[in-house]
Order: structure tokens, then C-alpha cells, then sequence
């Protein structure tokens, strides 16, 4: 079968520096994959060229059979691929609930039906009760989850999460590690969670994908990539590594 | 609470004339039909300025295109204005489309300042171009009208009734744009205009093409400018460039807009309601008798606008007036 998602050989360069080079890899149907790597390894940017908000220089991006590399973001939204943002982007002005009716909006033109639809999935995401908060004054861990509840509503195929889980108590990162378990498990949405901190990821993901320095540096079951060598040399440093 | 507004306020706008009437007056008449164009047209701007959030600071262009549309197919092809009122605003809207979607690549204050372009390009345009009759312009003749109701139908109201059915005519016109924006504002369109006000990447990432949803904001702008400008142009019997491409068509009704509060249904007609009066009240009053053609008028009402916008940025319409409603009615019970 083929994957869901496949980059090949995807990169991206801004002036002199290169964010991506030659990045491939493939996303099943069905998987939980995990991005990782240190801060500025290119996984922001690689989450951009695949939802359209940039296009590669180089190589190829295909979604479910559609070559995507320079497709606008709301038609890769349509062909179902939704994201989060890393510093979040809630309709601040808009109510909790009036932000996930627009994601509805995306797979109806009936306002009713979106609603009920927006209902049901601020209470899926644990914001029950919230509906008629501006965004902009929910807490940060519930304006993260506004956001996947408002990418859910679109009817993603696949999910990609770009640190769902950062600058939230381990309490509150606890409950989005369950939030995203559930978003598999009962809507059945392929994940691509991006993380820089390994224990958020190496207990969630099937699969982990390595980048450092723009290159993908280890992809494999989670307790293959701990063990990699270059994995730990990305995280630790040369020295400690040859320690 | 609201709807006890609404009917009172709709009862006011349809009865206050006619004892004026009566009484000879047609000064409060010629008021209200300013101050209910002025309403309309900041229900346009809302569109786009508020729930769309792109500032423009030129839909006098397509007050103009209007303007000029009506009086060209009366002119020329002797078209009624009630039916050439449907015909401008979509000519208006049309015209704005093509004008837009180049201009929604940018973004802020570019925009802004390209919306302002246009209306600096439009300008030369109409001063020069002989088929529109340059710098003089167009005069909309009077045609006989013998009954009341030939009158209504061609709206083309002449002797002391002028100024009346002019303000029944806008009052007609008001009330529908407002409807109209009430349905948009609960439509797909008010969702997507409101989401890309608020983050235009994070609207995209959830399908909303924001370059499409500009242009549709904005032409529903233009295309309440276009049908205003139908009605100026009717009621002033001419059109030309000085006159309909006025800088004062834009910043009336965004003053109106922002003084009101900006992207709520009712802060446009709540600022004409309080602008255009005062505008009035002080041309006639500080604009008159000694003090005249010192401006001193205009100088009372900006300051006015700036107490206004320092006290309460967004707009009157957000003060919490259900509170004190709320605190109110024991007392009045």
C-alpha cells in the first residue's frame, strides 16, 4: 500500500543556510510517527513545506496520491492534512466554540451542522464547558487544544502536532499525550507529533524520525533511535557520547 | 431587551419625520437621510475594515462607480434608478474584484495604503474621461412626476416632499443593507472574514483561501457603496469627481464604524446616529454667525471624535451597557 505521506528528498534553504536537505520519509496510514531534534534541526520547517506554507527548493512532496510540493495551504487542508502551531494561533477575538466551527465550516456550509459538529469536538478535546470563552482567554494548555480540536474539525486524514505539548505542566502535557492517543484511537487520524523532548515522544510514537542540522539523521522504533549513536551525539554532544 | 430596542428604534426612525413634515420643517429630514446613508455605508466598511479586519481606506471609489452607473444608464439608456440601484452595486462589487485581488497579497498597512492608491488613480480618471462628462460631470434631469407613487417608483422626489422621501428612500435602503450584513455576519462568510481578521495563517491551515475571502469582503463593501452612491447621486441630481469621489464618503462612515464599535452589526448605525448629527448640529450652530469660516465647527466635532476614541478605543457599542441595563431595572420596576 502506499503511504499516506511521502517527502522525497525535500529541501529547503534560507539564504545561505540550509533547514532542510534531502529529507525523505514516508507516514502510513495509521502510524503515530514523532519528529525529533534539537532546536533548529529543521522540523518546523519541514511541517511548513508539507502543509504548504512553504515550498521546497528541491524534491517532492506527495499526499494520498496528490503531489502537493506547490499547493496552497487550504487546498493540502482540504485534501486533509491539519496542523498545530508551535506558538499558538487561536482566533483570539472569536469564542472557543466559534474557532472549531470554523474548522467545520471546511466540510460544511451549514452553520447548525458545524456547530454540533464544533460541540462535540471541544468536548472530545476536554474544553467542555469553554465554548463561549474568547480564545484569547483560555489558558495556554487549553488554546492547545482548541487548536487540535479546530484541525479535527477540518476531518483530517492526518494530524501534524508542532510541540502540542511544550511550555505545559507535566500534568497538563499528560493529558495532550492522552488527548492524542484518543485522537488516533477513536477518530482513527494519522499523527505526526513534533517534540524536542524525548519522553514526551519515545512512549506515544511507533516510529521516530531524527533531524539534526537539517539532515535526517535516524528513522526507527523508538528504542533503536535512543541507542543510535548520532542520535545520542544530536542530543548529548560529541564529547559526552564518546564518554 | 434587544428586540424592545429594535422596535423602538425602527418606530422612531418611520414616525419622527412626519410631524416635521407637518410642520413645514425638511431640515431634520435632510439629517436623518445623511445620517442613514452614512449608517449604510458604515455597514459596508464593516465588512471588510471590521470582520475581515483589512483597513481600506478607498471604497469612495465604488461610491463613485455607482454614482456614476446610475447616472450613465439614466442618461443614456434612460434606466430607472430602482433599477439601476441592483445593476451599479453589482457593477461596484465586479470592479472592486479585479481592483482587489492583486492588492491581497499584501498585507496591513500596505494594503491600506494601496486601498488609498486606487482612489488617488481613480480620481485623474474622473476629472478627465469625456464620456462620463469629465470635471462637470453628469446632471440627472428631473423627469415630470405627477403622483406620489411615480415618485417613490423612480426615486425622484422634487418640491417639499423632497427631503421626506429621500429619508423613506434611504431608510428602505438602510434597512435592508443591515439585514443583509445581519445574514452575512451568521453566514460561512462572517465565520471565514472574522478567522482570517484574527490569523490569516492559522485560517488557511484550516482551508480558508484568505486572497478569495478578501476579495468577497471587500466587494460586498463596494457593493453597499455602489447602491449609496445610487441614492447621493438621485438625491444631489448630478455626479462628478469632486463630489462622489469625496474623501469624506470613506471617513465618515469609518469614523462612524470605529466610534460605534468596530466589527459589531450595529456600531456603524450607532455611530451615524451620534456622528452625523453632532456634524450638523455644529456646522449649524459654531458654523454660522460670527464665528463662521473659521472652521471652528470642524475643530469642535474632530475633538469630539478624539475624546470619543481615547475614552473608549472600541467603540461605544463595548461599553457593557447590559450590565447597567441589568442594574437599572429594579429601579425602574
Amino acid at each position: 500500500m502506499a503511504p499516506l505521506l511521502s517527502v522525497q528528498s525535500s529541501t529547503k534553504g534560507f539564504g545561505g543556510l540550509l533547514a532542510n536537505r534531502e529529507i525523505s520519509l514516508t507516514i502510513d496510514a495509521g502510524e503515530i510517527v514523532g519528529l525529533i531534534g534539537p532546536n533548529g534541526a529543521g522540523k518546523t520547517t519541514l511541517f511548513n513545506c508539507i502543509t504548504g506554507y512553504m515550498h521546497p527548493d528541491g524534491g517532492r512532496i506527495v499526499f494520498d496520491g496528490t503531489d502537493v510540493t506547490r499547493t496552497r495551504p487550504e487546498r493540502i487542508c482540504r485534501l486533509g492534512v491539519a496542523r498545530t502551531w508551535q506558538v499558538v494561533r487561536a482566533f483570539g477575538r472569536m469564542t472557543a466554540l466559534d474557532n472549531v466551527v470554523c474548522g467545520a465550516l471546511q466540510r460544511t456550509n451549514r452553520i447548525a451542522e458545524a456547530r454540533a459538529r464544533a460541540r462535540e469536538l471541544l468536548d472530545f478535546s476536554e474544553l467542555r464547558g469553554k465554548d463561549d470563552m474568547p480564545a484569547a482567554t483560555l489558558t495556554l494548555a487549553d488554546k492547545k487544544r482548541l487548536e487540535i480540536a479546530r484541525a479535527l474539525a477540518t476531518q483530517p486524514k492526518l494530524l501534524l502536532l508542532d510541540e502540542a505539548m511544550s511550555g505545559l505542566t507535566p500534568m497538563e502535557t499528560a493529558a495532550a499525550v492522552r488527548l492524542v492517543r484518543r485522537i488516533h484511537a477513536e477518530l482513527r487520524v494519522t499523527i505526526c507529533v513534533v517534540e524536542h523532548v524525548m519522553e514526551v515522544v519515545m512512549p506515544l510514537s511507533h516510529r521516530v524520525v531524527v533531524l539534526d542540522y537539517g539532515l535526517k539523521i535516524a528513522d526507527g522504533a523508538p528504542q533503536s533511535v535512543v541507542r543510535d549513536e548520532q542520535v545520542i551525539r544530536a542530543y548529548l554532544g560529541a564529547d559526552d557520547a564518546a564518554a | 431587551m434587544a428586540r424592545i430596542a429594535l422596535i423602538v428604534g425602527a418606530l422612531v426612525a418611520i414616525v419622527y419625520p412626519i410631524p416635521l413634515q407637518l410642520q413645514g420643517t425638511t431640515y431634520y429630514q435632510t439629517v436623518g437621510f445623511l445620517v442613514l446613508l452614512n449608517a449604510m455605508l458604515g455597514l459596508g466598511w464593516n465588512v471588510i475594515g471590521g470582520w475581515a479586519g483589512q483597513f481600506d481606506f478607498g471604497p469612495q471609489v465604488f461610491f463613485a462607480v455607482g454614482a456614476y452607473t446610475s447616472a450613465l444608464l439614466y442618461v443614456k439608456l434612460g434606466v430607472d434608478a430602482w433599477l439601476a440601484l441592483p445593476l451599479a452595486a453589482a457593477v461596484a462589487a465586479a470592479i472592486c474584484a479585479v481592483l482587489t485581488y492583486p492588492l491581497t497579497r499584501l498585507r496591513g498597512h500596505y494594503f491600506a495604503i494601496s486601498t488609498v492608491a486606487i482612489w488617488m488613480i481613480a480620481q485623474p480618471i474622473g476629472a478627465t474621461w469625456e464620456y462620463i462628462g469629465a470635471a462637470q460631470g453628469l446632471f440627472i434631469p428631473v423627469k415630470a412626476r405627477s403622483s406620489v407613487v411615480t415618485s417613490a417608483l423612480s426615486l425622484q422626489f422634487t418640491g417639499p416632499t423632497k427631503a421626506l422621501g429621500y429619508y423613506y428612500a434611504a431608510l428602505a435602503l438602510f434597512a435592508l443593507t443591515l439585514a443583509l450584513m445581519a445574514w452575512v455576519e451568521r453566514s460561512k462568510l462572517g465565520f471565514y472574514f472574522r478567522a482570517i481578521r484574527d490569523d490569516q495563517e492559522a485560517a488557511e491551515g484550516i482551508g480558508i483561501d484568505s486572497r478569495l475571502y478578501k476579495v468577497i469582503a471587500r466587494s460586498i463593501t463596494a457593493a453597499v457603496f455602489g447602491a449609496g452612491g445610487v441614492l447621493y447621486a438621485f438625491w444631489a441630481l448630478s455626479v462628478f469627481p469632486e463630489q462622489a469621489l469625496e474623501l469624506n464618503w470613506s471617513t465618515l462612515p469609518i469614523m462612524a464604524t470605529v466610534v460605534g464599535g468596530i466589527g459589531r452589526l450595529w456600531g456603524p448605525v450607532l455611530g451615524a446616529v451620534i456622528l452625523i448629527p453632532i456634524a450638523q448640529i455644529m456646522s449649524t450652530t459654531l458654523g454660522t454667525g460670527p464665528l463662521a469660516g473659521r472652521g471652528i465647527d470642524l475643530i469642535v466635532y474632530g475633538l469630539i471624535i478624539v475624546v470619543i476614541a481615547a475614552f473608549r478605543p472600541t467603540g461605544l457599542l463595548s461599553l457593557p451597557w447590559s450590565r447597567w441595563l441589568r442594574l437599572r431595572r429594579p429601579a425602574i420596576a
